[in-house]
């Protein structure tokens, strides 16, 4: 394995990146931010993305995630070389495969917890009721059962971020992705909500990919991946 | 929640933009959906089924001027003609200036057999007309009128002259049902009437109504009798009845393309303010539509819902806009139906209604696709990067 090369331990692989590279274009400037990325991250692993802004950690998050694609080498997630598909294929692996957690929330204003919740299930083709009962048990799991008429102007940054966590489990993806997800909260929410990932990585077998800045939140991970300029600088295993 | 639920709550987002785009289109469709019906009212008038075998003899100098009535000997001597009415406009009103309504002195013995289609003869009895004909201050009127008033027969209706200084009083000898609400806000009396009474119209009328048998012999009338005045003291201008409505219509001026005109400068107005209203509305919502596209809605999807908002706008400013203007047809035809009785039969047909809803429809779609498709073309990562 190269220095840009990292195998986070046993297991089947859910995400696998060989050679993976980004580059933007400013005019006719080319701008690597990602360089040759080789990664297995097995299934049921908590990672914590970490390192300096312009890394990279946010676009190998994006591409892992299916909403961005890379500028050369293969990445297979949950099973699906993701070059392979278009952009329809795509999205609906994404709401097969994936949910999402952002740092600001991103919860519909104009609809209530449970229907913010329910949204991705209105692509699923399940009946009115099943995706009633899916919403219930996921607004459960994050206890905000008794929140789910609230818009979110009438929730706490926490609630609406408990609220988005229920709507990225609403689906049972196998792979969470989260974007700096404490990063608006204050430190007993940031709590909560990571103490909330973390039992879903634990108790339900959810693989967790994170990007923090948060030397706290990234404790939470059992791995934690540094980038460096676009390439992986370092894994470490995170002992509790 | 269903779809039609997710579109309608974005829909009220900015519950004031929305109500204000709502508005803004409920007033053009109102506006466009009126002078449309306006247009349909003018061509009926000038296309009146009934007008087919029916010529209207006028001095060529305008309807102002007069003719003699002795030219009906002329005109009855003609093989192709089957009656001959002398018509004067009267221009008096009931009681008050605003009760204007229109109003003819016209030659008694001949009325019925030119205008029967219009006087519903089958519902009229031959005792009824005896009566009327008896009685030289009687009149007749038209049903609409007759209810708008509470006339019955036998009540005395006085007149007041706008243009010839009398003021008839006149005994309704017959109140009379029509196929079009317009010719039932039409009052006839004799003409004696108005020859007795104003001293300077004795001999003399406004044109001359000729029932011809055969529609084919018009062209031939008209060239005939044109040639037998011309250079006489009271040229004629012998026309159809349609060109003669159709030059009473354009004396409001070139109507039609004053109301084209409007109608695509309301249209283009209105396509300017709802295409920057969505444009505004889709271009802040971009994070949202990148969450959306994130959690797997594809492009296409969400360009759909996009659509469908501004659609759905449209709709209910458009369905709005059209009820309205048949509120305002109901009071038009009230208000103008007697003083002009075209606008008696004035409706927002259900062609127009149509037309109104596709075009607001075409305007929704028109104004929402562009910056629905840019939104869902921007790449997913920078939507997200604007969140915040």
């Amino acid at each position: 394995m190269n220095a840009n090369a990292f195998d986070l331990g046993e297991g089947e692989p859910i995400i696998t990146l060989r050679g993976i590279a980004k580059s933007y274009w400013r005019e006719t400037l080319e701008i690597p931010v990602l360089q040759g990325i080789d990664l297995e991250i097995p299934s049921g692993a908590f990672v914590a993305l970490m390192g300096p802004s312009g890394s990279g950690k946010t676009t190998l998050l994006n591409l892992v995630a299916g909403i961005d694609r890379p500028t050369g080498g293969t990445l297979e997630v949950c099973g699906h070389e993701l070059n392979d598909l278009d952009d329809d294929e795509l999205a609906a692996w994404r709401n097969a495969h994936v949910g999402f957690i952002f740092q600001n929330y991103n919860l519909v204003p104009v609809l209530t917890a449970f229907e913010n919740v329910e949204l991705p299930l209105l692509l699923t083709g399940l009946g009115r009721r099943a995706r009633r009962e899916l919403v219930a048990e996921a607004l459960d799991l994050v206890n905000l059962t008794d929140k789910q008429w609230n818009y979110p102007r009438q929730l706490s940054g926490g609630q609406e971020q408990r609220v988005a966590i229920a709507r990225a489990i609403v689906t049972d993806p196998d792979l969470l992705v989260a974007d700096e997800p404490t990063g608006a909260l204050d430190a007993k929410n940031a709590e909560e909500v990571l103490g909330l990932m973390s039992r879903l990585n634990t108790e339900m077998g959810k693989t967790i990919v994170m990007v923090t800045h948060d030397p706290k939140a990234a404790h939470q991970a059992r791995h934690q991946i540094h980038l460096e300029k676009g390439v992986l600088d370092r894994a470490v295993e995170v002992n509790r | 929640m269903r779809w039609l639920a997710l579109i309608w709550k974005s829909l009220l987002r900015s519950r004031r933009r929305t109500l204000l785009i709502v508005g803004s289109l409920v007033l053009s469709v109102f506006t466009v959906a009126v002078l449309q019906s306006l247009l349909t009212t003018l061509d009926s008038v000038t296309n009146n089924p009934n007008s087919g075998n029916r010529l209207a003899v006028r001095h060529k100098s305008g309807i102002t001027q007069m003719l003699p009535r002795s030219y009906e000997t002329y005109l009855r001597q003609q093989p192709e003609v089957e009656t001959v009415c002398a018509l004067q406009w009267f221009g008096g009103y009931y009681q008050d200036p605003r009760n204007f309504f229109a109003n003819f002195a016209s030659d008694e013995t001949t009325i019925f057999q030119t205008f029967r289609e219009e006087f519903g003869l089958s519902s009229i009895t031959e005792a009824q007309v005896k009566e009327y004909l008896r009685d030289g201050a009687g009149c007749i009127v038209g049903e609409t009128l007759a209810l708008k008033n509470g006339w019955k027969v036998g009540d005395v209706v006085p007149l007041t002259g706008t243009i010839f200084p009398i003021n008839p009083r006149l005994t309704i000898r017959l109140i009379f049902k029509s196929s079009r609400p317009s010719d039932e806000n039409v009052m006839h009396f004799h003409y004696k009437v108005l020859e007795e009474g104003v001293p300077r119209m004795k001999g003399l009328t406004g044109a001359f109504w000729v029932r011809v048998h055969r529609p084919e012999d018009i062209p031939r009338l008209i060239d005939r009798v044109d040639r037998h005045y011309a250079n006489s003291a009271y040229e004629t201008l012998t026309e159809t009845e349609s060109a003669f409505n159709l030059a009473f219509v354009k004396m409001l001026g070139n109507i039609s393309a004053i109301i084209q005109g409007i109608t695509i400068a309301v249209v283009l107005a209105i396509l300017i303010v709802t295409a920057n209203t969505m444009g505004t509305a889709i271009r802040e919502r971009g994070p949202e539509i990148a969450v959306f596209r994130a959690m797997g809605f594809s492009a296409s999807r969400v360009l759909s819902l996009l659509l469908a908002e501004g659609v759905l706008l449209v709709a209910l400013g458009a369905a709005l806009g059209i009820l309205l203007a048949q509120a305002a047809a109901g009071g038009v035809r009230g208000a103008l139906g007697a003083v002009m009785p075209f606008f008696a039969d004035f409706e927002i047909t259900s062609a127009t209604a149509l037309l109104c809803l596709v075009g607001a429809l075409a305007v929704g779609l028109l104004s929402t696709f562009i910056p629905a498709y840019a939104a869902t073309r921007r790449p997913i990562t920078e939507g997200l990067r604007s969140v915040g």
